[in-house]
């Protein structure tokens, strides 16, 4: 448990930046909507001029953009992105921090496994993203409350924002398998910019193509906010394929871990 | 009994060379210097005994007890120090220190005021803010709080200004009466002479030797360094126990052993300009154990 809050305390300062920025970010888009929600037609004639390939690539969907779900459906896919980012960088930070802050000869000699203190730090890094997520919440759901134009279903409200937590999760595991997989990461946040960029424009150009196996190969795109919308659940395919990402990144993380020896700086 | 048993420990990891068949054992109670040149393999194979890096071959065992497979239980009883210390930079010493007591299952409290005392240090400064001589003082208490049974170093003195090295082997020799059992490792002889019992000498991944200090200090080497007006003889000093004889002009050299008075006499009756008579180093002892196997 010491670890635990330990590693908690040390990611204090980014998770309330962090949290902060989210809403920050959904503040900006959802403060626009009862303007965009107003001249809705003149908005629609002028979006229906991009071409559609474009307007998948960019998220955009004419049939629900008026109403408040479709417009922060549009707003998550910018605040997903920035909380992918906190996602990596807590995943990628979980081992590699220890190397880069030369503070690896420290915990490893305490009696402690290694099993409990990777567990006890990947707990305190979803406790800092469970965290985020519950204010981001109840943040935006107060500010959605706010600009609404018509009443909304608040439980498909959660059911979107929560898509953001789900696709953290992902990254988290993936940051951590790319933490203990490479020797010394320098700086996180280049591999952490990197890889999620990179997963984000393949799910732009799988969009485009419109083939649902495509999909499969970013977790951006694992939910799809308009099948949320409209059916008021996730798609089962995608759910597994992300769990079955998450359980086999953080098992392998452990076996790596567990078999890795720990040189001198 | 042995506190640390060492058996063919093997570990080889890629270009870099690793450790060869290491075996020694550490009697409990005892100092136990481990000496060798850097790079020779003494962060290894301590390294190995606390399971941050697993062996190729060979195992080893602290308290009776495997030290990888035990490792968690076994680390209740250890105190480390590595040769660089590094901690959590913004946390204050004072945090840190409970931090590291957290992982022990007592109250600590009061030895880390005791040792903060002796090695006088300032717990409320941020380990950021401290030079690298406090830095180590911080690492010193750290691995001694909780009082552990057995003691390792790796090279702990360097940084630590003269008068606190003096201080921090007081406090070691006193863990010392205690009790506890200590791992010293170093490459500074005078320093592993001053303290231990036993030593082992390790080159190029292999224990050399393991001897007691009072063994080592009967092998008393002399180097000599003597500068003549005239060019010598080369073979005027070729006398018992004379090694490593070298003349380079006027300026000859060469390792001694034995009574001292028999190479003073033979100095006496030449003219001699100038005279060096010094311990030898490290690498002149490693020389002459090296000659000793070829």
């Amino acid at each position: 448990m010491n670890i635990f809050f330990h590693e908690l305390k040390a990611y204090r300062k980014s998770t309330i930046i962090w949290t902060f920025s989210l809403i920050m970010v959904a503040l900006l888009f959802l403060s626009m909507f009862p303007s965009f929600a107003k001249d809705a037609d003149e908005f629609k004639k002028l979006l229906a001029g991009y071409p559609l390939a474009m307007r998948k690539a960019i998220g955009l969907n004419l049939e629900n953009i008026f109403t408040i779900l479709g417009f922060y459906s549009y707003a998550l896919t910018f605040t997903t992105l920035c909380a992918a980012i906190q996602a990596m960088n807590l995943g990628t930070a979980i081992v590699s921090k220890e190397a880069r802050e030369k503070t690896a000869d420290f915990l490893l000699t305490k009696p402690v496994t290694r099993t409990q203190i990777l567990t006890s730090k990947l707990l305190a890094a979803f406790t800092s993203l469970l965290i985020t997520n519950v204010v981001y919440l109840v943040a935006v759901n107060i500010i959605a409350s706010q600009v609404k134009t018509v009443d909304y279903s608040v439980q498909k409200f959660v059911m979107l924002s929560l898509t953001m937590f789900f696709i953290q999760l992902i990254f988290l595991a993936i940051g951590i398998l790319f933490s203990v997989i490479i020797p010394k990461i320098k700086s996180v946040l280049t591999v952490s910019l990197a890889t999620v960029f990179a997963f984000y424009f393949l799910g732009v150009i799988s969009e485009t193509s419109g083939d649902d196996v495509k999909r499969y190969f970013s977790p951006f795109k694992y939910f799809d906010n308009t099948y949320i919308i409209k059916h008021s659940n996730y798609e089962g395919s995608f759910l597994i394929a992300g769990a079955v990402i998450v359980a086999a990144a953080i098992t392998a993380s452990y076996f790596i871990y567990l078999k890795r020896d720990i040189h001198a700086v | 009994m042995n506190v640390i048993e060492i058996n063919n420990l093997t570990k080889t990891y890629g270009k870099s060379r690793g450790i060869t068949d290491i075996s020694f054992h550490v009697e409990q109670g005892e100092i136990f210097g481990f000496i060798g040149p850097n790079g020779a393999g003494k962060s290894t194979t301590i390294r190995t005994l606390l399971s941050l890096i697993y062996p190729t071959s060979g195992s080893a065992t602290i308290f009776g007890k495997d030290c990888i497979q035990f490792a968690p239980e076994i680390k209740k009883e250890i105190g480390y120090l590595p040769s660089e210390v590094f901690y959590y930079d913004n946390m204050k010493v004072k945090n840190l220190l409970k931090y590291s007591a957290s992982f022990y299952k007592k109250d600590c409290s009061k030895r880390i005021k005791e040792l903060a005392e002796i090695m006088d240090l300032d717990l409320n400064k941020k380990i950021d803010d401290l030079s690298l001589g406090n830095k180590k003082k911080v690492g010193i208490v750290q691995g001694l709080l909780h009082e552990p049974k057995l003691i390792i170093l790796d090279e702990p003195t360097s940084g630590l200004d003269p008068l606190m090295q003096q201080k921090f082997f007081e406090l070691l020799e006193e863990e010392n009466k205690k009790g506890a059992t200590i791992l010293f490792s170093s490459h500074i002889l005078s320093e592993v002479q001053r303290l231990c019992n036993r030593v082992a000498i390790i080159k190029e991944g292999k224990i050399v030797t393991v001897e007691k200090i009072s063994t080592l200090q009967e092998n008393n080497y002399k180097k000599f360094k003597v500068e003549t007006k005239l060019a010598l003889d080369p073979n005027y000093f070729i006398i018992d126990g004379v090694n490593n004889l070298e003349a380079n002009g006027n300026v000859t050299s060469f390792l001694f052993k034995g009574n001292i008075n028999t190479v003073l006499r033979k100095i006496a009756e030449i003219e001699v300009t100038n005279l060096w008579i010094e311990e030898p180093d490290l690498e002149e002892i490693f020389m002459h154990y090296y000659e000793k196997e070829a």
